[in-house]
């Protein structure tokens, strides 16, 4: 239970939930977060196993500092109530579920945590949620679903089932995906919550890998999904602030740090009002940067 | 990462990759006596869509395993595969189960847990699961100070039980302490397992010294052997009686201290003469063989299958003097049901 | 609690353990079938025991094929197969993990 709403969320990485071999290893590739799938990954007759094995795992398995996510079962299925108990108890950090439709439906979400949090003794609101867009209800309803509870870390892209739904498939150049896309970060951004972008299957294709990264960087995503950890750095490498950003960002935070010597409450730089989103962009890419080696501890520049 | 699959091999095109697949590893029996048993496949399917691996489970036996190791960790693949089997068999609520192999491939089930039964140069048999030989074998009876005893042994069919049964039963039980009567289980037969296990408990009731009990899964039938992975289809009666030779000698006998193993001569069938000297081959000198010559009534032999024949032609007069009273009461009270086996096709001319 | 049919959890993959429970007259017996057997068999039993007593189950058959399990993955593992052999995995048995 180390929820916080704010952290860096680069590459979020898939472990099915039924496999010790990766879940064991899962914590030693730098993941800034570690998904254990109780949904897809799963065969049907294995939900109860998993469900269990995900839950002791939490408990004893060292993850190396990366922000624990699961993907419980949909609402639709039965193995859903006792997912979400199951989750709860074990602590984890954040509760994902698949095939969001509606505000509704994290808020019933939230209201059996709650249920959960009492019966186990766990400490209210320690626990976030996010939810997975992969229908075109969904993406039409991302604005309400984002700002459904004040437990959203953030909405992902489902592209598989998504584009499932809307009779197509996947493609190379991702074209079936636009809409959805703009319309999870719109709807992300609007609520002031995180937006992951979908996995990327193709082992093989670096260079297609890296565009649809780079892509979803310039639309301003916080994250991508990732199933094979070789994808990490690549994400990391894409996600680096360029020197100019670091050394923008650092001038911010002297900005700052002037400004409450000198008991000002407003921040100027440059001559202009140094406000909110600046702030944040700008602790964001200190944080990208320290997490990336481009900076050191005292925030000196010693990237390439 | 290889994903499974389940194959579907009445689809003609999935029939064709799959074998394909398998003729490249040199598994090149597909005869409809292998194929027509299996219940389902299961395929390994690489990130391109290839076809990697594949398994196929009859019943409870594994068959039709193959994997190629191109790209992969060694061992990676044949893992996946058997261990996807097995969760498709412990679906059907089935938990002990066999696999007939090319000998080579002994030690890497084996490394999957299963435990060898027998092995000859090309072939090996194991089992995995519950309940296993030794749970089969604590359930046979005993007696007190059974290793001092002199013990016999008898493997038969009894399709249906006959005086020919009878008397190889009789001499058993007369030159020894303790007689064990192990009625093969497979239901490929007329007289079906239930039914000749009836049967031959009570045609020898009166022999105190004698135990009928079934063979399980361990009395290796050449019905039920499968052939699918041997060079030359042809070895499937050397290998069959090799493989049973040996899980009797060297794990049923010695459990049960059985000291000998009687049988009838056979003096019609080849591949039973052929059977019964490869029998001597395996079990001797350890185990001694006794052949008695079959028994004969007027000069004619008695044979179950002579009897088979009689039911089929509505002969029962002629099968009274075969067969003991007990049988007999048997086949004239379930002389329709018997008759409609056979009308809807069950095969009388085997065992 | 009673066993009502055998259970089976786990798989043969690397760092996994499979667990197959079924009815026993005996006792807790295991038959450990483990490449590091000599080194952690005793620990890997008790494991096993320990979370069968903690489940409730006295009298079992089990056969385990180890391949390099962490503790944590052979309790789940075998909670699961026991769980699965009394027919009660819809209401998971936290409490004892």
């Amino acid at each position: 239970m180390t929820y916080v709403k704010n952290r860096l969320r680069r590459t979020m990485m898939f472990v099915p939930g039924n496999n010790p071999a990766m879940i064991k290893d899962a914590g030693i590739y730098g993941a800034d977060s570690i998904m254990l799938d109780l949904e897809d990954a799963v065969s049907i007759t294995e939900k109860d196993a998993a469900r269990m094995l995900v839950y002791n795992a939490i408990k004893t398995v060292d993850f190396g500092g990366a922000e624990i996510v699961v993907r419980i079962n949909g609402q639709d299925t039965p193995f859903y109530d006792e997912d979400v108990k199951t989750m709860v108890k074990a602590g984890v950090d954040v509760i994902r579920l698949p095939k969001t439709e509606s505000a509704a439906m994290i808020q019933k979400l939230v209201k059996d945590m709650e249920k959960a949090e009492e019966e186990y003794g766990v400490k209210k609101d320690s626990i976030g949620v996010m939810a997975a867009i992969e229908s075109a209800k969904g993406v039409l309803n991302a604005p309400e679903i984002a700002t459904s509870t004040p437990l959203m870390m953030g909405l992902a892209v489902s592209g598989e089932d998504y584009t499932a739904d809307m009779h197509t498939h996947r493609y190379p150049d991702g074209r079936e995906l636009e809409f959805a896309r703009n319309m999870v970060l719109q709807a992300a951004r609007a609520a002031d919550v995180y937006a992951f972008d979908t996995v990327f299957s193709n082992m093989n294709d670096t260079d297609g890998f890296y565009r649809e990264t780079k892509y979803i960087y310039e639309l301003g995503y916080d994250g991508k999904s990732l199933v094979n950890p070789r994808q990490i750095p690549m994400v990391n490498k894409v996600f680096n602030p360029s020197k100019d950003e670091i050394e923008n960002a650092k001038a911010v935070e002297n900005a700052i740090r002037e400004a409450k010597a000198k008991g000002s409450g407003v921040i100027s730089m440059n001559g202009k009002m140094v406000d909110k989103p600046v702030v944040a962009k700008a602790t964001c890419v200190l944080e990208t940067a320290k997490a990336s080696n481009l900076i050191d501890e005292e925030g000196n520049y010693i990237g390439e | 990462m290889d994903k499974v699959v389940d194959l579907y091999l009445n689809d003609s095109s999935t029939r064709r990759k799959w074998k394909h697949f398998l003729e490249k590893l040199g598994l090149n029996n597909f005869s409809s006596r292998e194929i027509d048993v299996i219940d389902h496949t299961l395929g390994l399917v690489d990130d391109d869509g290839n076809l990697v691996g594949t398994g196929s489970i009859a019943g409870n036996v594994l068959k039709y395993i193959g994997v190629c190791n191109e790209g992969a960790q060694p061992g990676a693949r044949f893992n996946k595969i058997v261990t996807a089997l097995q969760q498709y068999i412990f679906n059907q609520k089935i938990f002990h189960s066999f696999v007939f192999t090319k000998a080579k491939y002994s030690k890497s089930f084996q490394h999957l847990g299963f435990n060898e039964l027998a092995h000859t140069k090309q072939a090996a048999f194991l089992e995995s699961g519950t309940p296993d030989v030794n749970a089969f074998l604590d359930t046979i009876p005993k007696v007190k100070d059974q290793k001092n005893k002199k013990v016999a042994a008898i493997v038969m069919n009894a399709n249906p039980f006959t005086l020919g049964h009878r008397h190889l039963i009789e001499l058993a039980s007369q030159e020894n302490d303790l007689v064990y009567v192990f009625v093969v289980a497979t239901n490929a037969s007329l007289f079906n397992t239930d039914e000749r296990m009836k049967l031959v408990q009570a045609g020898t009731a009166d022999l105190k010294n004698v135990f009928v009990v079934s063979g399980g899964d361990y009395m290796v039938s050449r019905a039920t052997f499968p052939a699918y992975f041997l060079k030359f289809p042809d070895d499937l009666v050397a290998t069959q009686t090799q493989i049973d030779a040996n899980v009797f000698k060297n794990i049923i006998a010695p459990r049960l201290f059985i000291n000998s193993r009687y049988i009838g001569t056979e003096p019609f069938s080849r591949t039973t003469s052929f059977y019964n000297q490869s029998l001597i081959q395996v079990l001797e000198p350890s185990i001694k063989v006794v052949l008695v010559p079959r028994f004969e009534v007027n000069g004619q032999v008695i044979t179950a299958t002579k009897v088979r024949q009689l039911i089929k032609d509505d002969n029962l007069l002629a099968i009274q003097k075969l067969v003991p009273s007990t049988t007999m009461d048997f086949i004239k009270n379930n002389k329709e049901i018997l008759q409609d086996r056979i009308k809807k096709g069950m095969n009388i001319d085997g065992n | 609690m009673e066993i009502k049919t055998t259970g089976v959890a786990g798989t043969l993959e690397s760092s996994d353990i499979q667990i197959m429970i079924s009815k026993g007259t005996d006792g807790i017996q295991i038959d450990l079938d483990s490449e590091v057997a000599k080194a952690y068999g005793d620990q890997i039993k008790k494991v096993i025991t320990d979370t069968l007593k903690k489940y409730g189950l006295d009298n079992v058959k089990v056969k385990a094929t180890d391949k390099g399990a962490l503790d944590c993955v052979i309790e789940a593992r075998t909670l699961a197969a026991a769980q699965r052999a009394t027919e009660t995995s819809d209401k998971p048995e936290l409490g004892v993990l």
